[in-house]
């Protein structure tokens, strides 16, 4: 459970930092409202992958 | 001399004592850890640039494709066929498996070697972290031909981020190993990212119609920028073949493969090069093509992913310099073996910082990485040689371990040899490597087949 949420959050940003790029091709949205969206979608990708795999060493039992 | 290098070799040992002993049945990885670990490769800062040049070098987009297409199949068959087999049947690094074979002498040349080679391929990896934060403060791109640096403001720049990576590695290799297995699925996001939101700047419309007219037209027109030369289908095949020619020919990924339950987990590199050699060079020749076909990574990422693609950059380069720099440092161990792992990481450092002032090693990139496959590849060769060949010709095996040779003299003749017919075969650097494995295979094979009589003796 503990490494599940995490999982499924960091995942869904990474599907989220592909989506905005697509958005913009696609012209329903401007390339500064693209680029941002990408900025914290990736920023959201980095701390919940890292939650991630703390929990899932601890789950390992590596330190 | 004698007790020096004895002394070397002992050391040498020591520092792969780890993994002297063949790997047991218990250690054998099942083939989804092999998936996920080659997924995870194959996407380093110098995808940007080699995606790049084959749009500069006027590749054409059928010649892309199908280049892209059937070189990485075959570098996926090289792994498959030549590394992985001889990886489960011995289950020993190259490492143990060349000493072997051609002693401890040629091993230790063959170490020295390849930190060379990775210290410089390190270097060109910061060249192009420095690419993204020099378009902070304006320093500019070295142009395609420059060899030395051209401004104190690259040398600067090459400098600091030289000296922050290598601290970062001194300071915590591993913590920084666990933070690239978080960057790399990212990183590859990245690419595709920039790549899908430079297509409105070349015209390609919301629906695709126009997808391949642009492609041929715009990005991959087989029209090569001024001073680069023209390269075709033929080309592209055999770079993407001999990319990772080092791991898969030469045989340097035994020391992964020797804990694959079968020799067809070879087939699972495919998970790695076809999302970094094939869709994510197809990306960068998107981007390099969408900022007017000049070779500057820094710009390219900013302007397709703004930020975070600058970050990508820098995260790009700075992940996979890290892991080179300790290979290279493990290698030049063998000829400090007193000195502490952060002290040859330091050297290693300042050798790799030295080298990314100097342009010529990221733009020359696809010209230095044929060099660096073709320079380790007939060692790959010799190990085949003894393996699959000599049993079959009645040649006795490991003739450098049971007599105690330091040097494999056939071995070291077979190497050098071999390196000096490539470089002067009437063919393109590209092209070399293919008849110099058959050279070095042969060559080997004549040489210890005319020592059999001394082996009897």
């Amino acid at each position: 459970m503990k490494t599940r949420i995490p999982a499924v959050l960091s995942l869904t940003s990474l599907a989220l930092c592909l989506v905005s790029p697509v958005l913009f091709f696609a012209g329903k949205i401007s390339e500064r409202t693209y680029r941002l969206a990408f900025l914290l979608t990736s920023i959201a990708w980095f701390v919940f992958a890292i939650l991630w795999a703390s929990a899932a060493r601890k789950r390992e039992g590596k330190p | 001399m004698a007790s020096r290098l004895a002394t070397l070799t002992s050391h040498m040992d020591k520092l792969y004592e780890f993994d002297r002993e063949p790997v047991s049945s218990d250690k054998l990885q099942s083939g989804g850890k092999f998936a996920g670990l080659f997924a995870g490769e194959h996407v380093a800062a110098t995808e940007f640039v080699i995606g790049a040049f084959f749009v500069l070098h006027g590749v054409g987009a059928r010649d892309l494709l199908l280049g892209l297409l059937f070189g990485n199949l075959l570098a996926v068959l090289s792994w498959t066929f030549i590394c992985a087999p001889i990886a489960v049947r011995t289950r020993l690094t190259l490492y143990w498996y060349l000493r072997k074979i051609a002693g401890p002498g040629v091993t230790f040349i063959y170490n020295i070697a390849n930190a060379f080679l990775y210290c410089i391929l390190a270097g060109a990896m910061i060249s192009v972290s420095a690419t993204a934060i020099g378009l902070a403060f304006g320093i500019k791109v070295p142009a395609l031909d420059a060899v030395l640096p051209t401004s104190v403001g690259w040398v600067v720049l090459t400098f600091a981020i030289g000296t922050a990576f290598t601290t970062v590695a001194v300071l915590g290799f591993e913590k920084l190993s666990r933070f690239a297995e978080v960057c790399s699925p990212w990183i590859f996001v990245v690419f595709i990212a920039g790549a899908v939101a430079m297509l409105p700047r070349l015209g390609v419309h919301p629906n695709l119609d126009n997808l391949w007219e642009v492609a041929t037209t715009k990005i991959w027109n087989g029209v090569a920028v001024a001073g680069q030369e023209k390269l075709g289908f033929g080309h592209v095949l055999f770079f993407a073949w001999f990319c990772n020619l080092a791991m898969h020919v030469g045989l340097s990924d035994m020391a992964l493969f020797r804990y694959a339950k079968k020799w067809t987990y070879g087939l699972f590199t495919a998970f790695g090069v076809y999302p970094g050699h094939l869709l994510a060079w197809i990306c960068s020749g998107v981007m390099v093509a969408a900022i007017g076909r000049q070779m500057d990574p820094g710009r390219m990422a900013f302007e397709a992913a703004g930020l975070a693609g600058t970050f990508g950059l820098l995260l790009a380069g700075w992940t996979t310099a890290n892991p080179t720099l300790y290979r290279a440092g493990l290698a030049l161990q063998t000829v400090t073996p007193n000195w502490p792992r952060w002290k040859i990481t330091l050297v290693a450092g300042a050798a790799t910082t030295v080298l990314s002032c100097f342009p010529v090693f990221f733009l020359k990139l696809l010209d230095y990485v044929a060099i660096y496959g073709l320079v380790l590849m007939p060692i790959g060769a010799i190990v085949f040689a003894e393996h699959w060949i000599f049993p079959r010709l009645r040649i006795e095996q490991y003739m450098a371990e049971k007599r105690g040779w330091t040097f494999n003299w056939s071995a070291l003749i077979a190497w050098l040899g071999t390196l000096v017919i490539c470089f002067s075969l009437p063919l393109h650097l590209y092209f070399r490597w293919l008849p110099g494995w058959f050279i070095a295979l042969a060559s080997y094979t004549v040489l210890m087949a005319s020592r059999r009589k001394e082996g009897v003796r």
